[in-house]
């Protein structure tokens, strides 16, 4: 009997699946033992009922028996409940009256004695009969979508994503903790494998984005925490106190002058200075100074004042304040990028003793025309030209022992071009790399990497290096050739480390607050490896850049450019339909323990304090039943998932 | 993202800042010790030597450190002490650890 006191007419419709549920099930006799169960007025088997003729058939007979409800005895319903809720919609019925009932994955797939698995699969069906029987036609749920994107971390991943969703001609806020826009890829002298100049290609697209009237690029400010849900986020966004005003200040560099205060250089990996107030780089966007006040003398009680007193636009206020500001966005991409592993870990290359064993960034920066040297390549400790540079690749890569047990994927091709920059810029000097592989999978990256060698004879060594120490100012490097067997003892002026990429400090914190799940290495997970790789699980959420995984640039584009291509998705919706298999409270029923509160992993459930009972955010609500199973009273029962429907499948189980 | 503290940072440009000159008048110190706590770049050090009102005046220890931020001359409660640009030099950067408070 359904709700109105009507009796339901069922159909029952079971899937050999070719030989996946024939094979081991009975399906006549499946079908045979429904004919006639409570409810059931027709029931029939066919080989593949997800193929057009199979939801033909279903269609007709719901027609021609006249069914108010199905059930589809097959797959698991994450496979298939999608396809035969459309196919009941088309012959006119509420997709909420087909019901899958799964005797492949938890019958046919697990067993291999035919006869218990033809029982099985009848108590199966059956106890999905009781629960059709009670179940209620659902409207889903509709919610509007706020057009406006917010893009966290504005390096090249989070600059492609921002314009192109300012492209789409939707509205994105451009969020950077740093004062550049710019992220790792400013920092880059050239790239592989075209030796393009970073700067070069990379200032056009900050310029862009700073002048696209669809971006609002908001730097040295911070995401705090975001709640809501897809297409209806509401984001606290925390300020942080520049003391500068960008839109006085004329970059004259008399505040620069004047600030007796000297730190080490964050853009330049603290290979060169910087003052207390600061412009990070040249090129930075938007184009004002910074006052870092960590560093300046202090602005309470006394303050020293020089910049103030220099600055002839009037650009400084030191009583700026940091503020916490909320803005609603529809969708969010996180492009928060990587941070190079800590040298420190690897002890038996000095750590961060050796002032010449520096890291890839900081030959980057060595190498960059605009880098501390100008241009030239000089070693740190005393500013000579080295004559013999070794590369290391895979430190703290691929070393699950000790380390990172996975590949960092760009390290290969960036010191093949380090070593042939290097050689560009010493051509008499020699550069050594030590490989355990070489991978060049990319588009003409395998030519790239021939060329250092044949061109510019840059001398691979296939092996590990044990251990790097110093021996008056000479660094010594102790490693082995395993094709030859013969262990290597060599000098080095300069010793460059292929580190390891990791997730960015803190960004683990801000995405469990955020419910994005990441994995063992701290990588964010996508939705699918394979079919969903730009997508978060939780819905709204999109993955661009290094946050994902190690990528190189292109990659990191394309990926930025797919997950705008999903945001357009969600944005080109009307209306976002919502699973109306909710939990909600019966209000008589409830205590207001709370307890549903506390368990709810999607924050859906409130205790409203006046009224003394729970109340249900049903659009938060996934439906994981976990508050249903938890109230004590029987307040909290899920839709076509009620206790009184669950307990009558057990009874027809049991029965047989 | 964590950069190295190294020693020194190099470079083809030296940092440049302002190089100040202290003054210190020393019968007008009562000892306090604020322009010792309060001098970002630890130029100054109490002396042992006693002034006319009986108290351990402060002396210049490392002249070479001192940037005329006059930070001393702020905080004097007795108008003891201040500082003069001399000139503007190159400057051997203090690590960053140092230099943050």
């Amino acid at each position: 009997m359904n709700g109105n006191g009507k009796k339901k007419r069922i159909g029952v419709f079971v899937c050999h699946c070719g030989v996946n549920i024939a094979g081991v099930v009975d399906v006549e006799r499946v079908a045979k033992a429904l004919e006639g169960y409570s409810g059931v007025s027709f029931s029939t088997h066919y080989i593949y009922m997800c193929s057009e003729p199979g939801q033909n058939m279903i269609l007709e007979t719901i027609r021609e028996e006249k069914l108010d409800s199905i059930i589809v005895a097959a797959c698991s319903p994450t496979l298939h409940e999608k396809t035969f809720q459309s196919v009941i919609e088309l012959a006119g019925l509420n997709p909420y009256q087909v019901e899958i009932a799964n005797i492949r994955e938890q019958d046919s797939w697990v067993h291999s004695d035919k006869e218990k698995a033809t029982l099985k699969a009848i108590k199966i069906v059956k106890s999905m009969v009781e629960k059709v029987l009670q179940n209620e036609s659902l409207e889903p749920i509709r919610v509007g979508v706020t057009r406006r994107a917010l893009v966290i971390g504005a390096g090249i991943s989070g600059i492609q994503s921002a314009l192109d969703i300012a492209d789409h001609g939707y509205e994105v806020l451009l969020v950077e903790k740093n004062p550049s826009i710019g992220g790792h890829m400013i920092q880059l002298s050239e790239t592989f494998p075209t030796l393009d100049c970073s700067q070069c290609i990379m200032t056009p697209k900050m310029v862009e984005a700073s002048r696209h009237p669809n971006i609002r690029i908001l730097t040295y400010h911070e995401v705090e925490s975001i709640s809501g849900y897809v297409g209806n986020f509401k984001v606290k966004i925390r300020k942080k106190p520049r003391f500068v005003d960008p839109d006085k200040c004329t970059m004259c560099a008399d505040c620069e002058d004047v600030c007796p205060q000297i730190v080490s250089d964050e853009f330049n990996m603290g290979l060169s200075f910087r003052k207390a107030i600061y412009l990070p780089f040249p090129q930075a966007v938007p184009g004002t100074y910074t006052l870092d006040i960590e560093n300046c003398l202090g602005l309470l009680p006394i303050r020293c004042g020089k910049c103030k007193e220099v600055c002839e636009p009037d650009a400084i206020n030191y009583d700026d304040q940091e503020t916490v500001f909320e803005e609603e966005v529809g969708a969010v991409v996180v492009s928060t990028g990587y941070d190079l592993y800590d040298l420190n870990h690897l002890g038996e290359f000095g750590g961060e003793k050796y002032e010449d064993v520096i890291n890839g960034l900081e030959f980057e920066r060595i190498l960059s025309a605009s880098g501390p040297t100008g241009g030239e390549v000089r070693r740190p400790s005393d500013g000579k030209v080295p004559k013999n540079v070794v590369f290391i690749q895979c430190c703290g890569s691929r070393d699950p022992e000790n380390h990172n047990p996975y590949c960092s994927k760009i390290c290969c091709m960036y010191t093949s071009k380090h070593a042939m920059l290097y050689k560009h810029h010493v051509p008499d000097g020699n550069a050594t790399v030590f490989y355990i592989d070489v991978r060049t999978g990319g588009k003409n990256f395998e030519e790239f990497y021939q060329r250092t060698i044949d061109e510019d004879q840059v001398l691979y060594v296939r092996g590990k290096v044990s251990k790097v120490y110093k021996e008056g100012d000479k660094i010594i490097v102790w490693g082995v050739d395993t094709l030859t067997g013969r262990k290597i003892e060599m000098e080095a002026d300069l010793v460059v480390l292929a580190m390891s990429m990791v997730q960015t400090d803190g960004v683990n914190e801000l995405l469990k607050k955020l419910r994005i799940s990441s994995d063992a290495n701290g990588w964010l997970s996508e939705a699918h490896p394979k079919l969903r790789p730009v997508e978060s699980l939780n819905a709204g959420f999109y993955l661009a850049g290094c946050a994902h995984g190690p990528k190189d640039i292109p990659e990191t584009v394309s990926q930025a450019s797919a997950a705008v291509a999903k945001v357009g998705d969600l944005f080109a919706q009307e209306q976002l339909l919502h699973e109306p298999t909710v939990v909600p409270v019966d209000e008589d029923l409830c205590s207001g323990c709370g307890i549903c509160v506390t368990i709810c992993p999607y924050s859906a459930r409130e205790l409203d304090k006046e009224k003394g009972v729970v109340k249900v955010n049903e659009v938060l609500c996934e439906g994981c039943g976990a508050c249903a199973a938890a109230c004590p009273s029987g307040a909290a029962q899920q839709r076509n998932q009620t206790d009184d429907q669950i307990f009558s499948m057990v009874r027809a189980i049991l029965r047989g | 993202m964590r950069i190295r503290n190294r020693e020194k940072p190099f470079g083809i440009e030296k940092p440049v800042t302002a190089r100040g000159q202290i003054v210190i008048i020393e019968d007008r110190c009562k000892g306090c010790g604020f322009c010792i706590e309060y001098c970002p770049n630890d130029v100054l050090r109490l002396s042992d030597k006693y002034n006319s009102k009986g108290y351990h005046p402060p002396y210049v220890a490392h002249e070479e450190e001192c940037v005329d931020c006059g930070f001393c001359q702020m905080n004097c409660p007795d108008f003891a002490i201040f500082s003069v640009e001399v000139e503007s030099g190159e400057r051997e950067p203090a690590p960053a650890e140092s230099v943050k408070r």
